[in-house]
């Protein structure tokens, strides 16, 4: 599903963010990235997210070197990736039901239809009986099941998530965590780049480890073995 | 646009297509194909077109200010155009009014004056001829001037007789060729053809129009600012809006939508504006302006805009309000854009 081939992201002309880095994704696998942080796990992303372009190297996903996509075919591109942040990203000026069905607007689908896909996916995250509430009216831990349901309420191929229990408690970032495995179940190939080092043993997923710019573990083995 | 583009990613998604649920969603993509991108796009246009509207309602004092800011930019070249307007009128009213005035012997006597008259009645070319004998040219004279007294000491009519004659054709060279061979006609002592003020009146009135273009194009530069500056505003507020549509897949065009009816509704708006002060201040002028025509025994009324006049100021100023929301928001969606 993702494949990167020796990637170096260079800022500046001088500081190397990544280097060399090569590894390789199977299509419904879920995979950590930790480090800390200025290690480069959000450049990664925004890599993959052709928010950025590498330096070197090619990058794959699903078998399409990203860095040759027109400019005008990013946006297509990036409707087939959910994506998840940190600070979860809604819009305030609108309620939740609007929020989740944003991805869906933008790609076109019939309002009934994308009505069903909102409540399915508010529903997927138990948060259904909220859809007319504004995001501010919501805790943190509900605004960022909101933000998991708009990722991936147009079923996605892929799944990237930046620190998405970041600002959360143990008991709340787990059951994110537990839903990130749900949509693992059912074929979604994850990536999500954490810290919470802890959170990321108990769950006995690949992990891609990064310092300083360069893959210093990948316990692919572990996965595997599970 | 997305119309266009989005089947090639249906197509690649089907292609890869080993999970359970992309076929299904690669066919009904097929199913419904293109017009239903289509009628997607037309919604998204409407709904768009309806969310700017409701949010230049929710701040109707800010967004009154820039339609006046608009309108009144666009009062002074349409104000300008209507004057140079009604000139033009006023200018072909003189033309048919350009005669030449023929200067007889002054040893010549009123009967032959009068044969004269008749001649050149028959002369082709000539539409009227009209005798203004000696004496009627020293009233005329007189009267003009205000100079009974000093004339009369004269003792004689120094004048000479005079035909004024309308000319069929009443161009420029026509009335030259004319006035030539009539001057050759024995008894003609000159004719004289006055165009010259014409001439200028003329080349008055293509300053005039330079003038109301290079006015048009630098006050619909200024509404292109005044909206571009208003767009960029909003831009700016709705920073995390884009940025987020970005990330998850918009288009430029999609992204660009709500601006460009933001921008277009401004600019109907200041058109509208426009409009209605140019009517007033017509109305306002117009007394005036014909009690100034009449005591100059002219009849002249203020111009106003016909319905195709006001269709074209509409248009251009929604145009404008709609390139000016374009200018600002592809300047700005270039620095928001994550690169």
């Amino acid at each position: 599903m993702i494949r990167f081939e020796h990637v170096g992201k260079r800022y500046g002309g001088r500081f190397d963010a990544l280097a060399n880095i090569d590894f390789r994704i199977r299509r419904g696998e879920m995979v950590f990235l930790t480090g800390h942080s200025g290690a480069g796990k959000s450049s990664l992303l925004r890599l993959l997210m052709r928010l950025e372009r590498p330096t070197r190297g090619r990058i794959l996903v699903a078998g399409h070197d990203i860095d040759r996509l027109h400019t005008s075919q990013i946006p297509f591109y990036r409707r087939q990736i959910g994506v998840v942040f940190q600070d979860h990203q809604l819009l305030f000026d609108r309620n939740v039901f609007a929020n989740v069905a944003l991805p869906l607007q933008i790609q076109g689908v019939e309002p009934q239809e994308a009505a069903r896909r909102v409540r399915a996916a508010l529903d997927k995250v138990g948060l259904l009986h909220r859809e007319r509430a504004l995001p501010i009216e919501l805790s943190g831990g509900e605004q960022q099941r909101i933000g998991i349901a708009r990722a991936v309420v147009n079923k996605p191929a892929l799944l990237l998530a930046d620190e998405p229990t970041g600002n959360l408690d143990p008991q709340l970032s787990a059951d994110i965590m537990r839903l990130f495995e749900d949509f693992n179940r059912i074929g979604t190939t994850i990536m999500i780049a954490s810290h919470d080092l802890a959170l990321i043993a108990r769950l006995h997923h690949r992990v891609l480890k990064l310092s300083d710019g360069r893959l210093t573990g990948d316990d692919a083995t572990v996965e595997e073995a599970s | 646009m997305s119309a266009a583009r989005t089947p090639p990613s249906n197509q690649r998604q089907q292609g890869q297509g080993s999970r359970q649920t992309k076929p299904r969603r690669g066919a009904r993509s097929q199913r419904t194909g293109v017009n239903s991108q289509l009628r997607a796009w037309a919604r998204h246009h409407r709904a768009m077109a309806l969310d700017s509207m409701r949010r230049l309602v929710r701040r109707p004092l800010g967004s009154l200010m820039t339609m006046l800011a608009i309108g009144v930019a666009l009062i002074l070249p349409c104000a300008l155009w209507l004057t140079l307007d009604s000139a033009r009128l006023l200018d072909a009213g003189l033309e048919e009014s350009a005669s030449l005035t023929v200067y007889l012997d002054t040893t010549m006597q009123e009967s032959e004056a009068m044969q004269m008259a008749s001649t050149l009645r028959e002369h082709t070319g000539v539409a009227a001829a009209r005798l203004v004998t000696a004496a009627e040219g020293m009233v005329e004279f007189e009267q003009a001037l205000g100079l009974e007294d000093a004339l009369m000491r004269l003792g004689t009519n120094p004048l000479p007789a005079s035909i004024v004659v309308a000319p069929l054709d009443t161009s420029p060279q026509a009335v030259h060729g004319l006035s030539e061979r009539l001057a050759e006609i024995p008894g003609i002592d000159e004719v004289r053809l006055d165009l010259a003020w014409l001439e200028r009146l003329r080349r008055l009135a293509e300053l005039g129009q330079r003038l109301t273009l290079a006015l048009g194009v630098l006050f619909g530069f200024g509404v292109l600012l005044i909206v571009g500056n208003t767009i960029r505003l909003s831009v700016e507020n709705r920073r995390q809006e884009i940025e987020v549509v970005t990330l998850i897949g918009a288009t430029h065009a999609f992204v660009r939508r709500p601006f460009l009816y933001s921008g277009a509704w401004y600019g109907l708006g200041g058109g509208l504006l426009a409009w209605l002060l140019l009517g007033i201040g017509g109305q306002w002028l117009s007394a005036p302006v014909q009690a100034l025509a009449q005591s100059y025994g002219a009849h002249f009324t203020v111009p106003g805009l016909d319905w195709k006049g006001s269709a074209a100021l509409l248009v251009s100023s929604t145009l404008l309000g709609w390139l000016g929301g374009w200018v600002a928001v592809n300047r700005h969606l270039k620095e928001i854009r994550p690169r």
